[in-house]
């Protein structure tokens, strides 16, 4: 059960790690994207050598319930290939941007992939029956002579080990000058909306030789770009609602049905600086990384660099709650400037539990518990519980390898006195970052995805 | 740089600057803040100029470390430490001018980016009908109706134009050229909008009256340089890189190796300083109008000339 009653804050155990064990790691295997798919029962995570790799839950046993379906490798398939822009003398890079899954319609499974410059839909079927007993083949495929067929049979479907089979059935391409930061699949499951630096295009699933653009927000001259597209997301709910961010660290939302184009927004978001914190650095903090409507589309969170904010779309001149993930990194800003990890892209998420409580009818000591997720460096990530405001930060490290062990909550210490284990900010690894993390549509299970590895960790169960 | 799970020691430099955040106005603070900003000037310039990618860098970086050099240029010159560029060898070493000459030529175009009016407007009527995507490919030039601007609004000079406008036609052409990756009616929708945009520039060439030839150098550097837009687009980081690349490819390169955002090899590959008139000859074949050398113009390679022998000492 999801906890709702109020109170037990959730524990979490390591379930599983997969990936390479090395400390060297291969560039094409940095996972680079991770996506649940609407049942949970399938996780996909892309990475920078273009491939997917989908994993699959176990069905588990009823009887046996200490332990959640483990997930197995279900679906390797390369889905991005590196490519050459003659006209810029540019590699285009086959790293997976983003994985977004389509509900299942029927037996096949679909997702979006994309890389910085072409989306494609990918189709995921199994086959584990094959025909058997054709009249004019042999079983080896070779044609027999029809003069010796003197009866006919009902060729029968026989069983064989399940294959699972990717094809590419849509290749959206050529529609973007920037790089690809974002794809949404909307509401109404037959559009799909794909961001770059200045723009965003609406598609349909169905075609792929033609996209209308919905945002533009490149300057008649170049020189005078100031602000670019961040991240978009299309609201849960309303499918002709949108959103996408800045580097400003601004928010807007906009109403496809208003104009064709979409540069005027309908509601902006955004939050005043506070002039305490203001640094040279403040603009760069500010950049919103990753923006993601709630389940039920009331609110929506971004990831700036130091903090998640979780705003009311009722309300656009400040957030409901922000939350600090790293705060004792802003006195580091200038050496983080410096390596670059300033400009990391932390992603963050929901959990499953809100979309849940409309469903079901609440008892009255029922308090539906949303929870946001991101990462930090050190392997770090943390967690922020919007019901009891309290947060947790936890590692993924093959350390704490032993299932339904309980995780040991981590602390920084930012100054001064170093508490036993605590970890000081000087001694972190700003190599180990976590970027990428999902949830569960329906249950208490996390993917986090360090450099070249995937930790699913679950709640313990009683 | 950064140890794996290892203690990591900060420089001594760096914990100062990183200490606590300090104002422009705090007395005995004020050294360490100028030492931090011009620390950050310097990482800034590098992280620009120093970036050799195989793939395209980012453009959100690439857009944060150019608003970050920008605000710092703008706080330099309120706080009227701008000192002159081409003054003679008997300027005394000072840090602080050293390196703000060394970024000036980069970035003094980039003082006051003034808003291009808005009666630049395509051909197509984009509030009343979807743009299909194809139409914005390749389109350096393309505009929309409405851009969003945060900054102050300021009244475009009007020289800008004129020699953008014979430029930007000639790198339309250059650019019609090229195959388009989508359809014909992107390269349509491209002439059609560059006919309603050559037509403001050619009736305006020379400076506005205001600026007059006898100005030194120094007090040039104040106001936006007209023309600096898209004559040094060899060193303007935002410019798109297909035309650069399309419009270098077809001249002697020898005399644009040295740019290091265009050139694959970088910034340490070798510099040749060219002469204002070479530029100017070179230049000539791809405006659509006689490019008579009028004098801001000529100013404005002359200063080139002094960017180019600049970063090759950088």
């Amino acid at each position: 059960f999801l906890g709702a009653g109020g109170g037990n804050d959730i524990q979490w155990c390591f379930s599983q790690v997969k990936g390479a064990v090395d400390d060297d790691v291969a560039e094409a295997d940095i996972i680079s994207t991770v996506e649940f798919n609407h049942s949970g029962e399938l996780l996909a995570t892309g990475d920078k050598g273009g491939r997917v790799v989908i994993f699959q839950q176990e069905q588990e046993n009823k009887t046996q319930s200490h332990s959640r379906g483990e997930y197995n490798v279900y679906s390797t398939f390369q889905s991005h290939e590196p490519e050459f822009d003659y006209l810029k003398s540019l590699e285009i890079e086959e790293k997976i941007n983003k994985i977004r899954w389509l509900p299942q319609k029927n037996a096949a499974q679909f997702l979006l992939s994309t890389n910085d410059k072409t989306i494609k839909l990918w189709k995921i079927s199994e086959r584990d029956k094959r025909p058997e007993g054709y009249n004019l083949k042999e079983e080896d495929g070779r044609y027999r002579d029809p003069t010796t067929v003197t009866t006919l049979r009902v060729p029968v479907f026989r069983p064989m080990d399940l294959m699972v089979e990717a094809s590419p059935r849509r290749i959206f391409a050529n529609a973007h000058t920037y790089h690809i930061n974002s794809i949404s699949i909307n509401s109404d499951y037959e559009t799909y909306l794909s961001a770059d630096d200045l723009r965003i295009n609406l598609w349909h699933l169905e075609i792929t030789d033609r996209s209308f653009n919905i945002v533009d927000i490149k300057p008649a001259n170049m020189e005078e770009l100031t602000e670019v597209i961040t991240a978009a997301e299309f609201h849960p709910n309303s499918c002709s609602t949108f959103v996408y961010s800045s580097s400003k660290g601004t928010i807007r939302l906009c109403d496809m049905r208003a104009s064709a184009l979409c540069d005027r927004h309908s509601k902006l978001f955004e939050e005043p600086e506070d002039p305490s914190n203001r640094s040279f650095f403040s603009e760069i903090i500010s950049s919103i990384s990753d923006v993601k409507f709630s389940h039920s589309g009331r609110y929506m969170m971004t990831r700036d660099y130091l903090s998640v904010k979780i705003w009311d779309l009722n309300m656009e001149n400040r957030p409901v709650e922000t939350y600090q993930v790293h705060e004792y990194l802003r006195s580091k800003l200038c050496s983080l400037y410096e390596n670059d990890c300033i400009f990391d892209k932390f992603e963050c998420c929901w959990n499953g539990s809100d979309r849940q409580v409309e469903f079901s009818s609440l008892r009255t000591s029922d308090i539906p518990k949303i929870i946001v997720m991101t990462g930090s460096y050190n392997n770090f990530f943390r967690m922020f519980d919007r019901n009891t405001k309290r947060d947790i930060t936890l590692e993924a490290s093959r350390e704490n390898n032993k299932p339904r062990t309980v995780l040991k909550p981590r602390k920084v210490c930012a100054s001064g006195k170093r508490k036993k284990d605590e970890i000081s900010v000087d001694s972190l690894d700003f190599n180990k970052k976590i970027l990428h993390t999902a949830w569960h549509p329906k249950e208490n299970i996390i993917a986090v995805a360090t450099t070249n590895n995937l930790y699913i960790f679950q709640d313990k169960m009683n | 740089m950064l140890g794996k799970g290892g203690k990591r020691k900060f420089d001594e430099h760096e914990d100062g600057l990183e200490g606590k955040v300090v104002s422009p106005t705090d007395g005995p603070s004020k050294v360490s803040y100028t030492l931090q900003r011009q620390t950050i000037f310097n990482i800034s310039l590098m992280k620009l100029y120093n970036h050799r990618p195989l793939t395209e860098p980012s453009l959100q970086k690439t857009v944060l470390i150019n608003n970050m050099l920008r605000r710092i240029q703008e706080e330099l010159k309120q706080e009227g430490s701008l000192r002159p560029m081409f003054v003679a060898a008997s300027q005394p070493a000072d840090p602080l001018s050293d390196n703000f000459r060394e970024a000036q030529p980069a970035f003094s175009h980039l003082a006051s980016p003034p808003l291009l009016p808005a009666d630049f407007v395509s051909t197509m009527p984009l509030e009343s009908c979807l743009t299909p995507a194809s139409l914005l490919e390749d389109d350096t030039f393309c505009t929309s109706p409405a851009v969003q601007h945060e900054g102050p609004t300021k009244p475009p000079p009007p020289a800008l134009q004129p020699v953008k406008d014979s430029f930007s036609s000639a790198l339309d052409e250059i650019e019609e050229l090229c195959p388009a990756p989508t359809s014909a009616e992107a390269v349509a929708a491209e002439s059609a909008a560059d006919d309603s945009k050559a037509q403001p520039g050619e009736s305006n060439i020379h400076k506005p009256e205001g600026i007059p030839e006898s100005r030194t150098a120094e007090s040039k550097l104040m106001e936006p340089l007209p023309g600096n837009f898209e004559i040094t687009a060899s060193t303007g980081f935002l410019t798109d890189l297909t035309l650069d690349d399309i419009l270098f490819a077809d001249i002697d390169t020898s005399m644009y190796d040295f740019d290091p955002c265009t050139s694959a090899t970088g910034a340490a590959s070798k510099m040749a300083p060219v002469s204002a008139d070479e530029l100017l000859k070179t230049l000539a074949p791809y405006s659509s109008q006689p490019v008579t050398p009028n004098q801001p113009f000529k100013m404005d390679l002359t200063e080139l000339d002094h960017i180019m022998e600049v970063l090759v000492g950088s």
